[in-house]
């Protein structure tokens, strides 16, 4: 960039330098266009079809007879459905566009050829669509976070090789000569998924390994789909968008180092802790333990590098919306994280293991850091790759309280209600189902119900988010200068210029 | 790109924007964008290395404490079979007694170990006449103990004459000696010495680990080579 200025300052002596830089972002931004709607569009519909597929199953849970007498909406598969279509359709779709756009910008790299992650991107949706079908038709492997029948594993694969691919050829030809934090998490990512998903394909479903080696692969899988795909995604997006917004660097290179390599360190020995109290060797599973009590390093380091770049600016989240679902995000990667560690140890897994309080940790980490991310990442790169602002502050706010306050209310009562539930379980006074006594199902329903409420609460978000959305696309483009869509007016003297 | 850049002014943007064909590509929402972002270099707060050695102190303890039996003694394959993470094979119930095993439980640990051995002797003891000496009925098998001890720990080597045939082959060593390759402990040799001197008709007195283990350090530790008839004949 070092003839940006000279070059700017020759066209108009008034036009601040880094013009020229902005007009090669908005050329990349143009690039990833087509792919990154594609992408997401497919994700918000992945996400509709989810948010149907848990409320069902919500349903289910305290009122049995619903759908009672239907086959393809069974518990057992419509609750596989839920979990394939927001972990395969809405996550990885979502990951996909905004790890390409980060990717894109930071490399300073135009993607080339993007008709390519066209192809890619429809085969990834139509694996995905052949794959949940097939649950719901109970072709399930009924092997949790593999369900997805063979007849479709195979083409998210060559699906996923054809994004990861482009997003390393993006890297490679990239012209930054810096590599920043955010490219590292992607990258490592792009590459530790495809290791993840081929591994525990081969040995549990294609050639599968014997006895309990497949319990081990398939909570190594499990557990690390969350922690080295998704995690690393969220994190590169709250690393780019944190300062971008705030306008002030990433507190400390040292620290974002250290959370790196620890998280990449140690992430991968920890899903074995989901095997307490299994025909495992034993210092296989303290080896998991030992490991998850050590994720506590990385998640403290990022957690005070995260906020000694936010301390000074938290008005900023009075305005922002990208900014506030990222911090949101943020801070419950933290919780989730050192609740994850805790959860780990012997004594309290005992308790929690087989309970609601797992299914509410899950959501911890998947929707209230995950999703939030994600969403915060959307609302910044919509208006840039469109054009076009967002049509309603409104609407964003409904999103934002809705699913924060419907998060928070999941998380906590599957937490409390799973909890009492494990004491009650392993209480061999108090039975598991009983028509004359207080039993251990019966004391579940009242917290299950508050589960449906917050559901429909995040639901309602959810079609606030998909009517912006879908709004947006079909909104006419703006000629004048246009004013970012933001949830109240920034005071003057204050500088939020984005979004 | 860096943090030095300073902040755009909107409308004098515009106006720049106006003037250049490449620029006006360059939309409001990108304009009012700040810089990319980029790194400080604040050093590492120093409580976060006490912090991080504490965390690592805690979880080596744990993991020593839970680690299920495995360690320098206790091998992968052995700790493979353990699912109390409490177990240590040193204090664990029964550990000092199960070394103490039956007659019937050595001569069968014995007759396992012999497989190694009927290659050569064969299953039944009885060599392969011109090769291989017999086991069964030798005066060597069934005679003095601490020169069956010694051929086992170091091997034998040249002619030796047993039960009135001449034999001229090579015993390899299966003691813990210099040279041997086999290693086996003072246990086993006792094991499978007592089974050979109680199989096939003969019936001598069992062997036990302390001779194998008193001989091997008299005479087996100090010597790389195998023993020779004449050797052996002068001992008693």
């Amino acid at each position: 960039m070092a003839s940006a200025p000279s070059l700017a300052a020759s066209i108009s002596p008034s036009t601040p330098p880094n013009t020229v830089a902005r007009a090669e972002l908005s050329e990349i931004d143009a690039s990833t266009k087509v792919p990154a709607i594609f992408f997401l569009g497919s994700s918000l519909l992945w996400l509709l079809a989810g948010t149907l597929f848990a409320l069902i199953s919500s349903f289910k849970l305290h009122n049995p007879a619903f759908l009672g007498d239907a086959e393809w909406l069974t518990f057992g598969r419509v609750r596989t459905a839920h979990l394939n279509a927001v972990v395969y359709g809405w996550s990885v779709n979502a990951s996909f566009a905004v790890a390409l756009w980060l990717m894109a910008r930071l490399a300073r790299s135009i993607v080339r050829h993007s008709n390519m992650l066209m192809l890619a991107g429809v085969l990834w949706n139509v694996g995905v669509t052949i794959g949940i079908t097939g649950i719901l038709a109970g072709d399930s492997t009924s092997i949790e976070w593999l369900e997805m029948p063979t007849y479709a594993t195979p083409i998210l694969f060559v699906a996923y090789a054809l994004v990861g691919g482009w997003a390393v050829i993006t890297f490679r030809f990239g012209r930054s000569q810096h590599i920043y934090v955010s490219q590292w998490y992607i990258f490592a990512a792009l590459f530790w998924f495809p290791w993840l998903y081929s591994i525990a394909q081969i040995m549990i479903i294609f050639a599968p390994a014997r006895g309990t080696v497949q319990a081990l692969v398939n909570w190594w899988f499990a557990h690390n789909v969350l922690g080295l795909w998704f995690t690393p995604i969220g994190l590169a997006a709250v690393y780019y968008f944190l300062p971008k917004v705030l306008g002030k660097p990433i507190h400390s290179y040292y620290l974002s180092v250290l959370g790196f390599w620890s998280l990449a360190i140690f992430y991968n020995w920890a899903g074995v802790h989901h095997l307490v109290g299994g025909p495992v060797p034993a210092w296989v599973i303290t080896a998991g333990i030992a490991a998850s009590f050590m994720m506590v390093i990385p998640v403290v380091v990022t957690a005070i590098n995260h906020h000694l770049t936010l301390v000074g600016s938290f008005s900023a989240l009075k305005y922002s919306p990208t900014l506030r679902f990222i911090v949101f995000g943020a801070v419950n990667y933290t919780l989730a994280s050192l609740l994850g560690s805790l959860m780990a140890d012997r004594n309290i897994s005992e308790v929690v293991h087989f309970t609601h309080a797992i299914v509410g940790h899950s959501h911890h980490g998947l929707y209230a850091f995950f999703t939030m991310v994600m969403f915060g990442s959307i609302y910044y790169i919509m208006p840039r790759i469109l054009h076009r602002e967002w049509p309603s502050a409104t609407l964003i706010s409904v999103h934002f309280w809705t699913t924060a306050v419907g998060a928070v209310i999941m998380v906590v009562v599957l937490s409390v209600v799973g909890t009492k539930q494990g004491l009650a379980m392993n209480n061999a006074a108090i039975p598991f189902l009983s028509m004359e006594e207080s039993d251990v199902v019966r004391a579940t329903l009242d917290g299950l119900r508050v589960r449906s409420y917050s559901g429909i609460l995040i639901t309602i978000g959810h079609l606030a988010f998909a009517i912006n959305f879908v709004w947006m696309l079909l909104r006419p483009r703006a000629d004048h200068n246009t004013a970012p869509t933001l949830f109240r007016n920034p005071e003057p003297d204050l500088e939020v210029s984005s979004r | 790109m860096s943090a030095q850049d300073p902040q755009p002014k909107k409308h004098t943007l515009e106006q720049a924007a106006a003037s250049d064909e490449k620029i006006q590509q360059v939309h409001a929402i990108l304009l009012r964008e700040k810089p990319e972002p980029a790194e400080g270099y604040s050093p590492m707060p120093l409580f976060v290395l006490g912090f991080i050695a504490a965390v690592i102190f805690v979880v080596s303890v744990y993991f020593v404490h839970n680690r299920g039996g495995l360690g320098p003694n206790f091998s992968f394959r052995e700790a493979a079979l353990v699912y109390d993470e409490r177990y240590d094979p040193a204090t664990a119930p029964g550990a000092g007694a199960a070394k103490e095993l039956t007659p019937e439980q050595i001569i069968a640990a014995g007759k396992k170990l012999y497989a190694t051995c009927s290659t050569c002797h064969q299953a039944n003891g009885a060599g392969l006449p011109g090769t291989y000496p017999p086991l069964a009925n030798s005066e060597w098998v069934n005679g003095s103990d601490e020169r069956l001890i010694r051929i086992l720990l170091n091997g034998l080597s040249g002619e030796v004459t047993v039960a009135g045939n001449k034999y001229n082959g090579l015993m390899p060593a299966f003691g813990k000696v210099p040279g041997g390759g086999y290693n086996w402990t003072d246990e086993r040799i006792a094991q499978v010495l007592t089974y050979i001197r109680q199989e096939w008709g003969n019936a001598a007195d069992p062997i036990t680990t302390a001779r194998v283990t008193e001989i091997r350090e008299q005479a087996g530790a100090s010597r790389a080579t195998p023993w020779t008839e004449a050797e052996l004949l002068a001992l008693p």
